[in-house]
């Protein structure tokens, strides 16, 4: 199979913009095309991922965010949901032999939207989750107490992980929430859907991430560090949540796939950083079992060993992750760009002491992580 | 599957969902201009192409947009439709409506459907038949009290 | 382009008005009947690509979590790809290059739509920001903007052009009779189209698609796995697409560019240099009659400005050298997402002789094909019985 790199990303900032979502677009996709000193014609295909009403005030986002992707005139296509999609398919489109260039941008202006919970009600179906108030933070806050009393995880250990990622945070440019946060400070915050904290739900932020792919050859030529696509995995759990067993995700297959295209047999030892979507903070624990990187049930043990820390033997979100950043639908593209400037060394004041040789992207959506992906990136 | 004997039961259901959408510094300049009545368009330093409404950057070229122009307030219709139907968000009084694409002089795009055609009795199909043509000649028509939005042209009126 | 992939599999629901069915129902159904057709079993697939409309048109956000179980997705890859009307197409060009990248061997695409659910036209409303594109009229006055402006462009006069959108409207109607899946099945005079309630003019009721509900699925493979599984595989043997500016009056519309490149990517994959010659059918998409005779001139299948004269003379009527739409097309079924995709599977139906009453004799390669937004998007898939 052909090979495929990423050559350049380019993202905006989280905090909130005064610009049009047209101009703030444009932005980042301008930036990775002036980088890599292409023009917009020269690139072969363009993916983007957005998204309808609801996540943003109009519906066939295709229509209006066309002409800032940079896409007129040119074979592309639209993802709706998760821009790591958009990534995936971009690779697909060179990998087929027909394209040798793909850029590929996942963009949002959460800002002009209202508050997430209001949009992910439309999730739940009308007859009966809707009526029930079901969406995503109740769902997830169903999924914490499970996960609390199954396997005895404390609220201590959950609200690690937002002092851990906002800490991180405040070493990246583009994080939309920077401020230094203790565990008491989490423990101690609003208890807006127990046993979630208000501190420990991501906010709703501004985001466009602009990525250009290349086929081995041309993005040899393109950058002298181009970041190898090695293997990706997805997988979707059942609607309802009675159906479901909210512990047993399908993020262990989406990541089994991953790691099997990539030849990763022990991910805990071979990952070198992961970026994962933890959208609600307890969640970055269960991910991280799910994930392999420790055994089932210890996610609170895993955090509490200091492993996950941005020194520690695999640090999880470097960047600040989605608790200090969350561009719904653009969130699982941060992802891989955070992945890929490790690896290329350019994450500045985030960039880990070690070397990284490999990264794992993940990305999720829908109640209790229903949409699952997983990107495995090397050197 | 279970079998349906009586009319199928639906559930009724409103949503309401508000957006606040940032118009950004190129739109609120254009709009400015229409407080004015003025037109603006901006033109793209490579193609040389003048574009209505202004933009941020040349969608051909990918390059941004910074020149602006003020546009003339005459044009030619690129093309028409009347429109007289209803549907949710449309009550039968904001009907019928001559809606035109107009391609301003000097300007390299037609303006688009936010456009109307008006200063006759519209509801009559057969002036309007007789009077609204491809290549017609319009000019602007301005509201007296203007918001800086896209109502402040009331319409466009036939030059005979 | 990579690896062949070919459809060993189509199903569709009854189009129409589907009180009867919920909506996962509805999806569920087109997904049962491909199934069937292919003689595989969700077991066999390795990923689904699903497609609609904004799903604010059913009031549900992300409706394919809503659909899993419907799509027999639990467990597998999913990926969602939205352009609008060409959605359907967009789909099955995700599903192709799915299956041509090396990472799938067997996709389901599956498109659906149950407008009755909700309110297209205030769904389709949304597509323009609030600020600029300030307008009342909806779908039907884009399109008969466009239309006015072809005629303008061509100089065609009104009367012609009204006897060739009614020819149109009268064989896409006759081809609805013919197809026991079309929404609308009415026989139609060019008398009963001429006279009908003006929409917006010139475009009158009968020239205008239906609201429908409707869900199209359809499996595509590799070359390897369908020679192995499917006797009369339909070949993917080209694919195009491209979209114009969102600023509708940036582009002439009458010369549709998006339209022209993207069937010329097409029919260049494909090997064909005079397609009206060697198509021997084509499904364009035409939710509006006026509309079709810009698709046949900006696909090449007639001279620019030429289309009128073409249909008056019966070129693309049942019978004629090319005939178009032998399903109803749009015009007699527009579950809008799916839509797209419905012309991809009657395009396999045409090529493998699975028409039936709507079938062209002898149809080996078939033209598939369907626009999206405001006159912006176009996307073309071209299919053939033999690799």
């Amino acid at each position: 199979m052909q090979k495929v790199g990423i050559v350049e990303v380019a993202q905006s900032a989280g905090t909130e913009s005064s610009l049009s979502l047209m101009e703030f677009t444009y932005k980042p996709v301008k930036e990775v095309l002036d980088k890599v000193g292409m023009k917009r014609d020269e690139v072969d295909t363009y993916i983007l991922a957005s998204t309808d009403v609801f996540h943003s005030g109009m519906s066939c986002a295709n229509a209006f965010d066309w002409d800032a992707a940079g896409a007129f005139m040119k074979p592309a296509s639209r993802e709706e949901g998760d821009a790591i999609t958009a990534f995936v398919y971009g690779c697909m489109r060179i990998m087929s032999g027909e394209h040798d260039t793909a850029l590929v941008v996942g963009l949002i202006k959460g800002s002009e939207n209202p508050e997430n919970d209001t949009l992910t009600s439309f999730v739940a179906d009308p007859f009966y989750s809707r009526p029930v108030g079901i969406q995503e933070t109740t769902a997830a806050a169903m999924q914490m107490r499970l996960y609390l009393q199954r396997y005895g995880i404390t609220e201590e250990q959950c609200a690690k992980v937002v002092a851990k990622n906002l800490g991180n945070a405040l070493f990246n440019p583009y994080a939309h929430i920077k401020k230094r946060v203790s565990v008491d400070d989490v423990l101690n915050s609003e208890r807006i859907c127990d046993p979630l904290k208000a501190l420990e739900c991501a906010p709703k932020s501004e985001g466009v991430c602009a990525m250009l792919l290349a086929s081995e050859e041309k993005a040899k030529k393109l950058t002298d560090k181009p970041v190898w696509f090695k293997g990706w995995g997805s997988s979707m759990d059942t609607f309802y949540l009675g159906d479901r067993d909210l512990l047993d995700t399908q993020l262990k297959t989406a990541a089994a796939s991953a790691y099997k295209m990539a030849g990763v047999s022990d991910p805990r030892k071979e990952i070198d950083v992961a970026e994962i979507c933890e959208p609600y903070a307890f969640q970055e624990l269960l991910w991280c079992e799910q994930l392999g990187f420790c055994a089932q049930g210890q996610g609170g043990k895993l955090i509490d060993s200091g492993v996950t820390q941005i020194t520690g033997a695999l640090p999880v979100n470097p960047s600040g992750g989605v608790l200090a950043m969350n561009p719904y639908v653009a969130r699982g593209l941060y992802r891989v760009a955070e992945g890929a400037l490790q690896i290329k060394g350019k994450a500045g004041e985030h960039q880990l002491d070690k070397k990284v040789n490999t990264a794992l992207a993940h990305s999720t959506y829908g109640f209790c992580g229903q949409w699952q992906g997983v990107v495995i990136l090397g050197s | 599957m279970v079998e349906q004997k009586e009319k199928p039961r639906k559930v009724a259901s409103m949503g309401l969902v508000p957006y606040e959408m940032a118009l950004g510094p190129t739109w609120t300049k254009f709009f400015e201009g229409f407080k004015e009545k003025k037109i603006l368009g901006t033109k793209c330093n490579k193609c040389g192409r003048v574009l209505v409404p202004a933009r941020p950057f040349c969608p051909r070229c990918f390059e941004p947009m910074e020149e602006w122009v003020e546009v003339a307030q005459e044009g030619t219709i690129v093309t028409w439709s009347y429109v007289n139907y209803t549907y949710f968000g449309v009550t039968p009084d904001m009907i019928p409506v001559i809606a035109a694409t107009i391609k301003l002089d000097g300007v390299d795009c037609a303006m688009g459907m936010s456009t109307r055609i008006g200063g006759f009795d519209i509801k009559d199909f057969d002036l309007v038949t007789k009077k609204v043509k491809v290549g017609a000649r319009v000019k602007s028509v301005w509201r007296r009290n203007r918001q800086g939005n896209f109502r402040d042209i009331d319409y466009w009126k036939i030059i005979e | 382009m990579g690896r062949a992939v070919a459809v060993i599999g189509t199903g569709q629901t009854k189009h129409g008005r589907r009180d009867d069915l919920s909506y996962p129902d509805l999806v569920r159904q087109a997904v049962k009947a491909v199934f069937e057709d292919a003689g595989i079993t969700p077991k066999d697939v390795d990923g689904v690509v699903y497609g609609s409309m904004p799903s604010m048109m059913e009031g549900v956000a992300y409706n394919h979590f809503y659909f899993a179980d419907a799509l027999q997705v639990v467990g597998k890859p999913l990926l969602r790809t939205e352009t609008c009307g060409s959605t359907g197409q967009s789909v099955a060009h995700t599903a192709i290059h799915w299956i041509a990248s090396g990472m799938a061997d067997i996709v389901l695409a599956v498109a659906s739509e149950k407008e009755n659910e909700g309110d297209a036209q205030a769904t389709m409303m949304t597509i323009l920001e609030p600020f600029l594109l300030v307008v009342i009229g909806g779908a039907p006055v884009a399109f008969s903007l466009q239309s006015r402006e072809w005629m303008g462009y061509y100089h065609i006069d009104d009367d012609k052009a009204r006897e060739a959108a009614s020819i149109v409207s009268v064989d896409s109607h006759d081809g609805g009779l013919a197809n026991p899946f079309a929404h609308i099945r009415v026989k139609l005079s060019k008398e009963d189209i001429t006279s009908a309630p003006i929409i917006t003019y010139p475009v009158r009721f009968y020239d205008v698609c239906p609201i429908s509900d409707g869900a199209c699925a359809v499996l595509f493979a590799s070359e390897e796995k369908a020679k192995k599984i499917c006797k009369k595989p339909a070949w993917v043997k080209g694919m195009g697409f491209r979209g114009e500016e969102y600023f509708i009056g940036d582009s002439n519309k009458a010369v549709w560019q998006s339209t022209i490149e993207a069937s010329k990517e097409a029919y260049k994959q494909a090997g064909i240099t005079n397609p009206l010659k060697e198509l021997d059918v084509a499904e364009v998409y035409n939710p509006f009659s006026y509309q079709e005779l810009m698709f046949l001139e900006c696909l090449g299948l007639c001279p620019p400005g030429e289309a009128p004269d073409y249909v008056i003379k019966g070129t693309f009527s049942p019978g004629g050298e090319l005939p178009c739409d032998p399903s109803g097309g749009v015009l007699c079924t527009n579950p809008i997402g799916a839509a797209g995709l419905i012309r991809v599977a009657e395009a396999a139906l045409q090529v493998t002789g699975k028409a039936g009453e709507h079938q062209v004799e002898g149809a080996k390669l078939a033209l598939s094909h369907a626009m999206g937004g405001a006159e912006q998007f176009n996307g073309i898939t071209i299919l053939g019985s033999e690799l």
